[in-house]
């Protein structure tokens, strides 16, 4: 499963050249093989809406959508480990089809987008945060999707103008070191309030505020509970608690697990990825009860206005929101699907079971009040 | 502040090639200074000037300007601390394999500092892989001077070569000659080497202080609040008008360091002359060794360690876009070494005519290109993205723009080095290639390039080994497929999967201890 998209800028079979260009007539010359811009090519399809198979709740198969040709650009703000290997399966289906795809922090992702132009943004924004894709609609970055992809979702995972849609969800969970932690999953409170004054979580209790996640729940706090309340719970998780904070969602998750943190608030991913290196690894999750504690986001798609290829990359959307797009979600990430008809099999409870709070995702784009208290309050890192 | 003016171009020729000169710096300097421009067009979109103001003014802001300044000053100051010693004994005594010292000392550079302060955090503390291996608790690297410590430990070395350059270059006969007047040799080295080698010591402490304001991995690592980390959480929350601002908050700061060091570092004239005399160091240099060893061993063994333990660690397979390929390190080295020659070619011109000229224009050219190596990498890289997309959309997400994005950033450690070199060619030499109707042109390429060449070459492998630990403006400028050595490292750490971080940081680590043996040799005269 090589990335066939990949190529060096210079190789050993070439070395005359590559000792020659090493100079300042090389960067005109590389230039050149490094080929203009992005993308390449025209819109393979002439139709924004389905090539064959409509996208439909129930989940259709990749066998029934049009087949897909020529390069696609693909601004990633999710990682590599859980996104490439879906990539790399569509590549690999289709024998002329490549993605152009680059990788970086979320927000730098978005902030670069609003730098672009025209000429140079991608056709597809591929983000872990509705807030991002929310933060796009309002700029007018994003075009409307096609009807039959708006139909197919879950109206609680996209957007309800149908700018973008969530293509798979996470949840904020309570991370915690099943040795450290005197009790069962059951002592722990199902109220994420009560972990800012609760007197057993002082000076074992961390999170990591710059994360995307984290001021996403953050913003659903004020939106559910008002700024007040959220106030009062961050000064209580800085002063009653003694919070320790990370600047790194991996670095806590490993903190917790090494045993130096009992208990962390984060997302149930990287808990999640722990145990699947070590299954014998001291640390699970735990989950709140309908509270922005164990909020669910949507990582998400959206097609540019400016995209050069939107029919190629509608098509592509209804690949990830195919039956085989979802499955990968659910099985290689250990995601929930955003379609009705796919279910989730793993070892977290079902989101039915979760029962996260019911949310206008697009909030999440005005993070700055959020910002603001946090500064405030001095839960910063 | 700046000289005066030494001496005026006598005749037509050297005039109009002085001023061609001139105008060359300028451009050069306007050129890498240009993506700031992008701080103010930003800064001005500001929608909230409320905001903006309490963001600038508040006490946490007084915080984070004490936090910064703090952390500059502190690191600047152990830097020359650790750097100046340890130039002077690897120099200027009879320290044994006084060469494999040298490599230990210079070596710390190579190592990106997040790589070491994620290394210090695993290691250290309590539940740290040494703790658990040894079975006892150890101290935790954290806060203030957590930063202070894993910072100045990754950059003192700027200090360390450019003191050693200059000591090299020193006339040691003159300490005899102070002795032989019934100086003790502490009074001789404080009043004869000392002023002669100071302004090497503040251009390293200068890369030290700006490359220590302008860090955000380590502090963020670390939890201290400095500008660079408001800068990220603006950024990082979409308010990209109001990080724009606060950049020029650092670049102020930047502007005021530049200043001092303008003045501290002012050139007193010296020129350099063969050394005879070597301090005798006894029993001393078993202290020498053991404190040399254990900075390497702190430095350099603990993250290479910490790499073999993760090539050990995490599940098979897993992502296998992130195995390693020996293109990551071939395209590394080709931008690295891209970035170094291109940037040569642009410091000789403004940095020959600075260290000549005396002008004030001259200087302020040449300070400018300073800048950009104060101001965080996702700044410059946004800036790019801007201008690129712009006004060079052929362009964008290509080899070229990501080149000059290294220029912006690390064009001053060439120009610093280069400038110091032609300081110390001697007057006397050109004046007689010119006595002799060798013209400006040829006087240069004969007499001055050749002296000049090995200052040019360190600060080109200076330029080389920051480009290939770069990781922000790689990340958002790197062309499509294109990956590199710091970019799988960063996708690898950043998900856990350890395993695929480890060839391609050692790589990075052994590539880059390559050419700083370059860089040695070149400083010894041996190249």
């Amino acid at each position: 499963m090589r990335d066939n998209s990949r190529r060096p800028l210079a190789s050993f079979t070439n070395r005359r050249s590559f000792l020659g260009a090493v100079g300042a007539s090389g960067t005109i010359a590389l230039a050149g093989c490094a080929g203009f811009g992005g993308g390449g090519g025209e819109d393979p399809f002439d139709d924004y809406g389905p090539q064959e198979a409509a996208v439909e709740p129930s989940a259709v198969s990749w066998d029934d959508l049009g087949e897909l040709t020529g390069e696609l650009t693909i601004y990633s703000g999710r990682t590599r480990d859980q996104i490439d290997p879906l990539f790399d399966a569509i590549e690999d289906r289709y024998d002329d089809f490549t993605i152009d795809s680059d990788f970086d922090d979320n927000s730098t992702q978005l902030n670069k987008i609003n730098e672009e132009t025209a000429d140079t943004r991608p056709d597809i924004f591929y983000t872990q945060s509705s807030g991002a894709l929310a933060a796009l609609k309002q700029d007018d970055l994003v075009r409307t999707l096609p009807e039959d992809i708006i139909d197919a979702v879950d109206d609680n995972y996209s957007d309800p103008d149908g700018t973008w849609t969530g293509a798979s969800g996470r949840v904020r969970a309570i991370q915690y070191n099943t040795e450290l932690w005197e009790g069962t999953a059951d002592d722990l409170p199902d109220d994420i309030f009560a972990y800012a004054d609760d007197e057993r979580f002082e000076g074992i209790i961390s999170t990591r505020p710059n994360s995307g996640t984290f001021r996403s729940f953050i913003v659903a706090m004020i939106e559910m509970e008002g700024e007040q309340a959220t106030r009062e719970w961050i000064r209580g998780m800085v002063e009653n608690q003694d919070v320790t904070l990370y600047s790194s969602g991996s670095q806590q998750a490993e903190e917790v697990n090494a045993g130096n943190q009992t208990v962390g608030l984060g997302n149930q991913y990287y808990a999640g990825r722990i145990l699947e290196n070590d299954p014998d690894a001291p640390i699970d999750v735990a989950f709140t009860e309908n509270d922005p504690g164990c909020l669910f986001n949507v990582s998400g798609v959206g097609i540019l206005a400016d995209a050069d290829k939107p029919n190629l990359a509608a098509e592509f959307t209804r690949h990830v929101l195919a039956a085989e797009g979802q499955a990968f979600f659910v099985e290689t990430n250990g995601e929930y699907p955003v379609l009705d008809g796919v279910d989730y099999v793993g070892d977290l409870p079902t989101l039915s079971e979760i029962n996260p709070p019911e949310f206008d995702l697009n909030t999440l784009a005005n993070v700055e009040q959020a910002v603001d208290l946090l500064r405030d309050e001095g839960m910063t890192v | 502040m700046f000289e005066t003016l030494r001496g005026t171009p006598t005749d037509g020729d050297d005039g109009r090639s002085s001023l061609g000169l001139l105008l060359l710096s300028g451009v050069i300097a306007a050129i890498v200074t240009s993506p700031l421009l992008w701080l103010f067009l930003r800064a001005s979109e500001v929608a909230s000037p409320e905001r903006a103001i309490s963001l600038l003014f508040s006490a946490r802001t007084a915080e984070i300007l004490i936090n910064s300044i703090g952390l500059m000053a502190a690191v600047t100051i152990l830097s020359v601390a650790l750097g100046v010693p340890l130039a002077v004994v690897t120099t200027g005594t009879d320290l044994p394999y006084d060469r494999f010292w040298t490599v230990v000392a210079a070596l710390p550079l190579v190592i990106p500092s997040y790589i070491g302060a994620f290394a210090f955090v695993r290691t250290f503390g309590s539940g740290g892989e040494v703790s658990a291996a040894l079975g006892v608790p150890l101290p935790a690297v954290e806060g203030f001077w957590g930063a202070v410590v894993v910072i100045t430990l990754y950059t003192y070395p700027y200090v360390f070569l450019s003191t050693r350059a200059a000591l090299l270059s020193l006339d040691m006969e003159l300490v005899e000659a102070a002795r032989s007047l019934n100086v003790t040799r502490i009074a001789a080295y404080r009043r004869v080497v000392f002023p002669q080698i100071r302004p090497a010591i503040a251009a390293g402490a200068l890369l030290v202080a700006l490359y220590a304001v302008s860090d955000f991995g380590t502090p963020a690592f670390m939890r201290v609040s400095v500008f660079t980390y408001e800068i990220y959480v603006e950024s990082g929350s979409f308010n990209v008008e109001y990080a724009a601002l606060l950049s020029m908050q650092l670049l102020a700061v930047t502007a005021v360091i530049l200043l001092i060091e303008a003045r501290v570092g002012r050139d007193t004239g010296s020129s350099g002359g063969g050394r005879t005399a070597r301090l005798r160091l006894g029993r001393w240099k078993w202290v020498a060794m053991a404190a040399i060893g254990s900075i390497g061993v702190v430095t350099l063994v603990v993250p290479v360690a910490i790499f073999g333990v993760w090539a050990l660690r995490g599940p098979e397979g897993g992502v296998p876009s992130l195995a390693f390929e020996w293109s990551f390190a071939l395209n590394s080295v080709f931008l690295a070494t891209m970035a170094a020659a291109v940037a040569c070619l642009l410091a000789i011109p403004v940095a020959y005519h600075s260290a000549r000229s005396d002008s004030r224009l001259s200087r302020l050219f040449e300070r400018a290109t300073y800048v950009g190596f104060a101001v965080p990498g996702v700044v410059i890289g946004l800036a790019l993205v801007f201008f690129g997309s712009n006004y060079a959309p052929w362009a964008y997400r290509t080899v070229p723009l990501l080149v000059f994005a290294y220029l912006v950033r690390f064009l001053p450690q060439v120009v610093g080095t280069t400038r110091s070199a032609v300081l110390q060619v001697d007057d006397r030499l050109v004046e007689a290639a010119r006595t002799l109707n060798a013209g400006r042109t040829e006087t240069f390429r004969k007499v001055t390039l050749p002296l000049i060449l090995p200052g040019i070459v360190a600060g080109g492998v200076l330029v080389f080994l920051t480009t290939m630990k770069e990781l922000p403006a790689t990340l958002m400028l790197q062309p499509s497929g294109v990956d590199t050595l710091v970019t799988i490292v960063w996708a690898a750490h950043e998900t856990l999967y350890y395993q695929y971080a480890a060839v391609p940081a050692l790589i990075l680590v052994v590539v880059s201890a390559l050419s700083m043996v370059v860089l040695l040799r070149q400083e010894s005269g041996l190249g």
